[in-house]
Order: structure tokens, then sequence, then C-alpha cells
């Protein structure tokens, strides 16, 4: 029988103070932890929640941004009307040219400017992005330099309220709906006519066309003519596959994530250490009385371990605890590849509450094992005789 | 027995105790320097004398609309312009695009080292470069990034314009803190390659002094107000704010996981502190017993509990500073981190933080031991 989990329950309840300062602190780690791999896990699943896989996306050749893309009007037409697109009721092709272009906005409450990006829509941009719906408002109408802009849109940059109207371009343009793009990178854009955008931008070109061919047989069949067609100078590709080229931002938050975690595990360690070290020493006359109740050398090495353990593991809870706050912040960052601003929202999966559990192991384990150790070797007769 | 000999002496007594705390404080001092850096990094851009007298102006709109090349002449005309360059971003991909992070800028080939003249360029390379079109001026850590040589072609891939222009490199440029990683070539040729559409991404003006700029600002805005590409014009500073603007939060991030570990390593400290005194209740009272008053006993913690942190902090933010200097960041980042100096500044804040973590961490067990009486404290056991 080994030595009662109760006993080490006690001991955390008896040394409070110190077991309350090791439990925060690892807990924090775990929380830091896991915050910065879901803000990570945010930005990339807002790209990756974007495409739609029944979609293909044409670019020009070379390019890897829409933003940066060109496509000459000629290219779009002849691209929108090749066979294998599903055609809607009227016989008109689902396939929409689109065009990207960057302004500059006023944040609200006077917090400065950002960049934000501008969408040029057409007819079937709605029917290619199922996810989308209008939550206020209505749909705009071409010709009349009505917008729709998203939710976050909305909240963070000021005008842009339905029935708002703001500055761009030398032409005044209307908020008349507000659209949930469902936490996709839609959540950042601002959606316009695509041909009043080409005409108070002056493009004379189209940035990208988006297509629904009719199955996955057909899309790869339109990829091979766009392909060898010669008149066209593109490059084609699932819409999933676009965006997840353009996650690589997130990059940088894996990375950082991954070392505040190790070296603040170290240190975490080393105070699980402290705690655990004082523990063993206050308790050399306990270990000896319980060596002559005829416990083990191993018995008592498993339990002290344990008890670390089940401080850290403790610490990893709470941090976990803390770290679920975090779903309900939504905020935004420069993208690399577009430099404007992405919007995007913190999200905890169990995966890294997973993670954070088990760097709070490795504490424990790290902790607990030299003490421990120590424990579990002190003499009899020594320890019985310590005051 | 001197006085700071009874100090170094009961902070030694648990060695190992000591050694961990150490350790932790150095840890966490260490990654808030690390984090203080890149913080500082993001938030000041590299900044010169020099720059107070350079102004950027591009389309009102946004960076990523384009202005008429012939701007250049009215703006050169201007009272008080020394230099003006065209200056257009390319963002061409090399080889492959996960290695492409560097940005390459069409520029006039005669102007832009006047302008930027912290980039050091030698009279030789530059004469090289200004009399050929395809010529290119790499910066040095960009150069010996790759491997290239002084006469090596490349070619980059146009991902927002459509043409790839071929290059050759003829010199390097260098500076003192200052981002060596970008390649300069003429515009000339870019207008050449993309069929001489007059087009220009931005333009960067060198005044003849600093009084000059506001000024200066306003009248190249004023100078082509109401036309169909109405011009932003703005200080190198306010400019590059500008980005930095755009960062959003990630500044508030990096803030607050500071203050977190700020936190967890006063959590640390303070608790070991507590437990060294604790241990040593009955050592307090005899201390008092034989007539040290509160103040002494009080300035006995807190001496031992600043050594203990300052050590720590003198660890982590020195150890910080002398392991940036020596690793090659630049490499190890994959070229995303041109350089990673912890400055001065820096330093002298984390050791700042260690201060206040040895001033604070003494203040409970000096308070609890000061409050305890004598035969409180003779009655402890342990």
């Amino acid at each position: 029988m080994g030595i009662p989990l109760d006993y080490n329950l006690r001991n955390l309840r008896v040394r409070w103070r110190s077991t309350l300062a090791t439990v925060v602190g690892i807990a924090l780690v775990v929380a830091v932890f896991i915050f910065v791999r879901a803000l990570a896990h945010g930005m990339e699943s807002t790209y990756v929640n974007t495409g739609d896989e029944r979609n293909l996306i044409v670019l020009r050749k070379g390019s890897t941004a829409e933003s940066s893309s060109q496509l000459s009007r000629e290219e779009a037409r002849r691209i929108k009307y090749l066979d294998g697109i599903v055609r809607d009721e009227h016989g008109e092709p689902l396939a929409s040219a689109e065009i990207i272009v960057l302004i500059l906005l006023e944040r609200t409450g006077e917090r400065g400017t950002a960049n934000v990006l501008v969408r040029g829509i057409g007819p079937a941009t709605l029917a290619l992005r199922p996810q989308i719906r209008i939550t206020e408002g209505r749909m705009l109408r071409p010709g009349l330099h009505e917008c729709i802009v998203s939710r976050r849109i909305a909240e963070r940059f000021a005008h842009c309220r339905v029935g708002q109207s703001f500055q761009s371009g030398k032409t005044t343009w209307h908020v008349v709906g507000i659209f949930d793009a469902r936490q996709t990178a839609y959540e950042s854009e601002i959606w316009v006519d695509a041909d009043e955008v080409r005409s108070v931008f002056r493009r004379d070109f189209y940035g990208s066309v988006l297509l629904r061919p009719v199955n996955a047989i057909a899309a790869e069949s339109l990829k091979q003519r766009m392909l060898a067609d010669r008149l066209l100078n593109i490059k084609v590709q699932s819409e999933t596959e676009y965006y997840r080229e353009q996650t690589q931002s997130a990059g940088f938050f894996q990375f950082l994530a991954w070392f505040l975690a190790i070296i603040m595990t170290i240190g975490a360690a080393f105070a699980a250490m402290n705690t655990m070290y004082a523990a063993v020493g206050g308790r050399t006359r306990e270990i000896g009385t319980l060596r002559v109740l005829g416990f083990r050398r191993r018995q008592i090495y498993a339990s002290f371990l344990l008890e670390s353990v089940m401080l850290s593991l403790l610490g990893g809870a709470l941090g976990c605890m803390l770290s679920l706050l975090c779903n309900f912040v939504s905020t935004g960052t420069l993208s690399q590849t577009t430099f404007a601003e992405v919007a995007f929202q913190f999200q905890v999966t169990p995966r890294m509450m997973g993670a954070g559990m088990l760097f709070a192991l490795v504490m424990g384990v790290l902790g607990g094992l030299l003490p421990a150790r120590l424990a579990a070797r002190k003499p009899v007769l020594d320890a019985l005789r310590a005051v | 027995m001197t006085i700071p000999g009874f100090i170094v002496r009961n902070a030694l007594r648990n060695k190992r105790r000591l050694i961990l705390t150490v350790l932790s404080v150095a840890l966490s001092l260490f990654l808030f320097t690390t984090l203080q850096t890149a913080l500082h990094l993001m938030t000041h851009p590299p900044t010169t004398e020099e720059a107070a007298l350079r102004i950027a102006t591009r389309h009102r709109v946004s960076l990523a609309n384009v202005l008429p090349a012939k701007y250049q002449f009215r703006i050169e005309r201007m009272p008080g312009v020394r230099y003006c360059s065209k200056f257009t971003y390319f963002g061409g991909i090399y080889k492959d695009q996960s290695q492409s992070n560097f940005a390459q800028f069409a520029v006039d080939a005669d102007r832009i080292f006047r302008i930027f003249s912290e980039m050091v360029v030698s009279p030789r390379e530059e004469e090289e470069f200004r009399k050929e079109k395809t010529a290119c001026i790499v910066g040095a850590k960009l150069l010996e990034r790759f491997g290239w040589k002084v006469g090596d072609k490349i070619t980059f891939q146009g991902t927002i314009w459509g043409c790839d222009p071929e290059l050759t490199i003829r010199g390097t440029y260098r500076g003192q803190g200052i981002d060596e990683t970008l390649v300069f070539f003429h515009h000339d040729y870019f207008d050449e390659l993309m069929g001489d559409r007059g087009l220009v991404g931005a333009f960067w003006i060198k005044a003849g002094s600093a009084e000059v700029v506001p000024g200066l600002i306003e009248r190249i805005d004023a100078a082509f107000r109401n036309t169909d590409a109405e011009t932003k014009t703005e200080t190198e500073r306010a400019f590059q704010l500008e980005f930095v603007s755009m960062l959003g939060n990630v500044k508030l991030f990096i803030g607050s996981i500071s203050t977190v570990i700020v936190f967890t390593m006063l959590l640390v400290t303070a608790s070991t502190m507590s437990m060294a005194i604790r241990e040593r209740s009955r050592e307090m009272a005899i201390l008092k017993a034989i007539g040290f008053n509160a103040s002494e006993i009080a300035g006995l913690i807190l001496a031992e509990s600043f050594g203990q942190a300052m050590t720590g902090g003198l660890l982590g933010c020195l150890g910080a500073k002398l392991l940036f200097a020596h690793l090659d960041i630049y490499k190890l980042s994959g070229g995303n981190i041109p350089m990673f100096p912890v400055t001065a500044d820096v330093v002298a804040l984390g050791l700042l933080v260690a201060l206040g973590l040895g001033v604070a961490s003494s203040i409970v067990p000096a308070r609890s031991t000061i409050k305890a009486t004598v035969v409180e404290g003779l009655m402890e056991l342990d």
C-alpha cells in the first residue's frame, strides 16, 4: 500500500502560502503559453476558414495575393464563360471577377488610421460565399457608391455604421449594410461594386476571378484548359489552398509561444523545486516516522513526486481556466501580404489546453524529482532526531 | 562578524535555494529583456539625424496606389528640396517564396544614396551601379546570407508588377544600426520592363534643412490637391509610425506578457524569501532580544532579498545582452529579423525591475518578523 494521497493534500493545505505562490506561478506560465497559441491559432483559422473547397481562384501568374494580382478585362471575361462552371437560373456563370484596393481609414475614437481592404464585388459574390449573411441594412446597389462593411470593420473604424458615409478616392461611400463573415478573412473587408472601384481608383484591370466548377472532375479539366490557354497568363488554385498560403504571419506567434513556454517552464520548475525542497526540509521528522511505520524508500519517493505533480497540475488547471477568458477577445494586426489590418478572434482549443497541462506536468516532475530523491534517501535515525 | 558578512552568510546558508531562486529570476529577466527588445524594435524604427531631413510622398488613398512619375519634376523645383528619388516597392520573389522575406526597391540610381546617406557604398561601386542600367546594390547582410558575390546575376519574379528584372550585383551598402537587407535597382530599368507607364510607388525627398520640412510637406500636398492622384506627404518618422500603429495590439500583447512574467517572478521570489525568513524566526527573535530594532531587522531582510534579486537580474539582463550580441540573429531567424540589439535602456529597465522585485519581496517577511514578539519567535519550532 502506498502513502495515502490525503497526506499530500493536507500538506499542501498546511503550507498554503508557498502552495498558493507556486500554483499561481505555474498557472500564469500555462496561461501565457495558451494565450499566445490561441492568438496564432485565431489568425490561422481566420484564413483557413475562409476558403471554400468547391471554389477555384484565378490570379495572374506569379502573384501571391489577390491584392497584388492583375487580370485584364478580356482575361476575366474569357475565364467567366468557360465550360464547366455552375450556371444560375438565368444562365449566368457562378463566377465573380473581383478587385482589391487598399484605403486608409480612420479608426474609432481618434486612435489613428489603418489600411483597410476594399473588395470590388460582382453579382455572383454572395452566391460563391454562402457563409456570409447581411445582418443589418441591405445589400449594396451598383452605381450609387454604396458599400457594405463587415461587423468588425463597423466596430473598429469611424463612420462605418449603417447610414453613415466616409470619403475615399474623392468619392463619398454610403454604408448601407453590415455583414457577418463568420470569422473569416472577410471580417476585415469593405465591399463595393467592382466597376465603381475600378473607375474611382482608376484600375483598368481586375485582381482575381473566383468561380465554382460543376464538380471536382470539371474543376480539374477547367484548370488544365486555363493553363493551356495561351491568351491567359494566369495561375489557378483551389480557394482553400490559396488561403492556406496566406497564413504565414502566424508563424512568428507560434515561435513566440514555444520560446516563452520552454524558458518559463524551466524557470517555473526551479520555483516548484524550491517549494518542494522546503516541503521536504520541513517534514524531515515525518519522513523518519513514515519509514519507522514501514513505508519503503520507493513509496516516499513516489509520494513526494506525486505531491509536486499535484501542485503543478493544480496550477495547470488554473492556468487553463484563466486562458479561457481570452476566448472572448478579438483583435487585429497587420497582415504581411496585404499590408492591411486583419481582424481575428482568439481561439483556445482542447489541444492547446492539453499542451499546457503537459507543460505543467513537466514542471511538476522536474521540480519534484530531486527533492523526492532527497526525502527518500534520508537515513531513518537522523530523520527522527531532526528538530 | 560585520553586518555585511552576516547578511552574506545568511544568504548562503541554503545554497541550493539561493541558486534556484537566482536562476529562476535570471531566466525570467532574460525573457523580459528579450521581449522588451522586440517591443522596442517594433515601436522605435531605427532613426538617425539624417532622418529628420527626409520626407516621403505617396498616394493619398494608400501605399498600394501609384503616382504619376512626372510629379518628380514639380517636386524637384520646389525651394528647400535637395534630392528627390522615385521609390517603388517591387516585392519580388527570389527563387522561392519562403526565402523572399526581403524588400527590393526601384530607385533613381544617382540620388538614392544621397538621400539615404547612412547607407554607405564605396565610391567605385556606386559609380559602377550608376553606369549600368541592370545593376543593383544589395545590403551587406543579404549578400552574406545568400552567399552572393559582386558580379553575380540575380533574378526576381514580380508578384505585384508583371515583370521579372534580371540584375547584376555591383556592390553592397553597410551602415550603423540600419537595415542591411534591402536591394536597390534602377527605376529606369523597371520602367523599361513595364513599358514606360510613367508610374511610381512613392517619392523620397531630402530637404536642405530641418526647418523647411513642415513647409515643404504642406507645399507638396497643396501642389497636387484636386488632381487625379492626390498625395500624402509626411516625415520619415510619421511614415514609419504608421506601420507601427498597424501592428495593432501586438504591442499590448508583448507588454502584458512582460507584466505577467514580472508578476510570476515576484510570486516566486517573495515566497522563497518568506520561506527563508520563516525558518529563521528563532534567530530573528534572538536578534531582537539582543537589541536590534525594527528598522535594522527590516534592513537585514531587505539586503538579502535585494542581493538575491539583483544577482538574478544582472545574470539575466547581461546574459541576454551578451547572448544576442554574439548570435547571428539574421541567419538564425531565416532572414525575418535583420538585427536584434539589446539596448542599454532595456538592460536598465530590466535591472530596475529586479530592484523593485528585491524590495517588494522583502515586504511580507519583514512585516511578519517585526510584528512577532520575541517570545512568539523563540517558541517557534521550525
